[in-house]
């Protein structure tokens, strides 16, 4: 069992009369990387602005190896932060802005210059220590700010959307360089991001959040292949989702149809919602075929087809990797291992 | 964008600047070596009597009234500075929404009338003034007591330079102050900074060119001015800018050098400033 470092008890934060954190429950390990997902307005850089203690909670507990820190000032956790727009201090050139914090630590010089010419190594921008912060490109800020905070050894690495500056390319390159780092210091990572396929790549955990709280904690693919409720079907990737009915174990029925599913934590005639990812639907001839429908559009999307084929009225999105025609009859065919029912939540629509 | 037309764009505004500022600056710099009869070249003939009668050790009288000058200056600059930053600091870091206001709010008294204004200091500072009148009837009374005249007049020029000039220091430190991203502060918290250090290491580098600007817009004017000076001391004492006032139509030719060494003056000092600001943002 890995150790717990930070544990936050029932946390609330207001704004103006509304919360933005509502009594969130979270505890993050050792050498972990976590992640807060969610769509902007849904409290994670809240979340992370009180780990680093910028805010402070209105009510619950931020516990740090097991003393409460609510009242411990930024400056004096052991924590670090790459800030969303990087806030570099544009007064001081490179090297200064990485020394910064050893400095406040009055680390002996000798190891300064040491520890920064390591860090701005290990970020790969060597021969950068004396160049202008304005002088520098997105990527390169980014890559200072990231020195500029492990540099100080941190035990745990705050980054606030670190990547949503910078272009696809280079994002998915730090997504890896990244990663690698967190596995090579052994800091914990606590990553906020409103990017799902960021939060997919690089974590062990993925938080995600909506309207202040919190709606499912799990691994990567826990999380994509077994959803909670509609709100995180739809936000991690794509899916078809439908209204349902569990008929009795391992039979449900949507669509007008019955289908072998392998779900059982439902009763005998409960309405479900019924979750197919896009790659999960196969087409096949339409003779015999439960799903029969037409298909309205198809684009190209590289490696595969996005097609949309119209059932009863309803839009069914399907990744495949032959193309099928507009206006084509086709039907459609699901394994029953990839059918997920999920608990109907009536304020969801 | 080509440099070449960019270039043909400044035309206009260097034209502009040579018939306005540098061909007259050149006139005065001339005639400050001339000896003429008012603004008129008859009978004109070149020497350097204007800038003996002010560097000779002969007569140091006009030597003592340039460090005088300088003197009054220099401390009024640093007192509104000393006053104007801290100001400056906690408005623009105070939660109010309508910061500007609070800030105008502060100084608008400073923005009465400025005759009227050292006349009423004048009076406070006087031996029989109007608050002890009052206070007299009360029982009570007050007055400032100087070790002697010359320090009176030295404190009450100073005072009155720094209430009239104030607002130019608020003003630009003010403004520079407002504009430091909060997230710099909080990256500095986060490295490990106190609030005592944040300021010291980030807020105050990153308010530099706030400093330069109000320390030149208080020094230039408490340099050249010389109203002020006057109406504090009673007509006792003289600045660089009474000399100009007095010899103006009888020696124009002294007047003109007296301007070109305020000139140089001024641009001596704004170029120390501007050094030590930029050793200032780079050395910290």
């Amino acid at each position: 069992m890995a150790k717990k470092l930070i544990e936050l008890k029932d946390i609330t934060k207001m704004y103006d009369g509304t919360a933005v954190v509502d009594h969130i429950n979270l505890y993050i390990n050792e050498n972990e990387f976590i992640t807060l997902l969610g769509p902007s307005g849904c409290g994670k850089t809240t979340t992370l602005r009180m780990i680093g203690g910028f805010e402070k909670p209105d009510s619950g507990e931020v516990v740090m190896n097991g003393a409460v820190v609510n009242d411990i000032p930024p400056y004096e956790r052991p924590i670090n932060t790459v800030f969303q727009r990087y806030a570099l201090f544009p007064h001081l050139n490179v090297y200064d802005n990485i020394a910064f914090g050893l400095r406040n630590q009055k680390v002996p010089k000798a190891e300064i210059a040491e520890r920064v010419e390591n860090a701005l190594k290990m970020v790969s921008l060597p021969n950068f220590a004396l160049r202008k912060v304005a002088n520098l490109s997105g990527g390169q800020m980014q890559r200072v700010a990231i020195a500029r905070a492990i540099v100080n050894k941190p035990k745990i690495l705050l980054l606030d959307e670190p990547l949503a500056a910078l272009d696809l390319k280079l994002r998915q390159n730090m997504q890896y360089e990244l990663k690698e780092m967190q596995r090579k210091l052994g800091i914990t990572f606590v990553y906020v991001t409103h990017d799902q396929e960021e939060a997919l790549t690089m974590s062990d955990t993925i938080v995600v959040m909506k309207d202040g709280v919190i709606q499912q904690i799990g691994t990567p693919t826990g999380i994509y292949n077994e959803p909670k409720n509609r709100f995180v079907a739809r936000f991690i990737g794509e899916s078809n989702i439908l209204d349902g009915v569990y008929v009795r174990q391992n039979l449900v029925s949507f669509m007008g149809a019955e289908f072998d599913c392998v779900d059982t934590q439902f009763a005998d005639g409960e309405p479900v919602d019924v979750v197919i990812r896009p790659e999960d639907l196969d087409i096949i001839d339409a003779v015999g075929a439960k799903l029969i429908g037409e298909v309205s559009s198809s684009i190209f999307r590289g490696v595969h087809f996005e097609l949309c084929v119209m059932v009863q009225g309803k839009e069914f999105v399907i990744h495949t990797y032959e193309n099928r025609k507009v206006g084509e009859h086709v039907g459609l065919r699901v394994d029953s291992y990839e059918i997920h029912l999920m608990k109907v939540e009536h304020v969801e629509h | 964008m080509n440099i070449k037309k960019l270039g043909k764009l400044a035309l206009p505004y260097l034209v502009w600047m040579l018939v306005l500022v540098g061909i007259p600056l050149l006139m005065i710099f001339i005639l400050s070596f001339m000896n003429t009869d008012g603004v008129s070249f008859a009978g004109a003939t070149w020497t350097t009597a204007a800038w003996e009668k002010m560097f000779t050790l002969a007569d140091t009288t006009n030597l003592q009234i340039l460090g005088y000058t300088f003197l009054t200056a220099f401390v009024a600059t640093v007192i509104c500075f000393l006053i104007g930053y801290p100001m400056a600091y906690i408005v623009a870091r105070s939660p109010f929404s309508n910061k500007f206001v609070i800030l105008i709010l502060t100084i608008i008294p400073m923005w009465s009338n400025s005759l009227l204004r050292n006349v009423a200091l004048k009076n406070i500072l006087s031996e029989s003034n109007i608050l002890d009148s009052l206070l007299s009837r009360i029982g009570l009374s007050f007055s400032i007591v100087f070790a002697n005249q010359d320090q009176a007049t030295f404190i009450s020029i100073v005072i009155g330079l720094v209430l009239t000039f104030l607002p130019f220091m608020i003003l630009p430190i003010y403004t520079v102050i407002e504009k430091i991203d909060e997230s710099l502060l909080e990256a500095s918290m986060d490295l490990g900074a106190n609030r005592v250090r944040t300021f010291a290491k980030v807020t105050f580098p990153l308010s530099m060119k706030g400093v330069t600007t109000g320390i030149i817009m208080v020094f230039l004017p408490c340099f050249s001015g010389f109203a002020i000076q006057k109406l504090l001391s009673s007509g006792t004492v003289y600045v660089l800018g009474s000399l100009i006032e007095v010899n103006y139509i009888h020696d124009i030719n002294f007047v003109s050098m007296l301007s070109i060494v305020i000139l140089v003056l001024i641009f001596g000092s704004m170029m120390i400033v501007n050094k030590v600001d930029k050793e200032g943002a780079t050395l910290v």
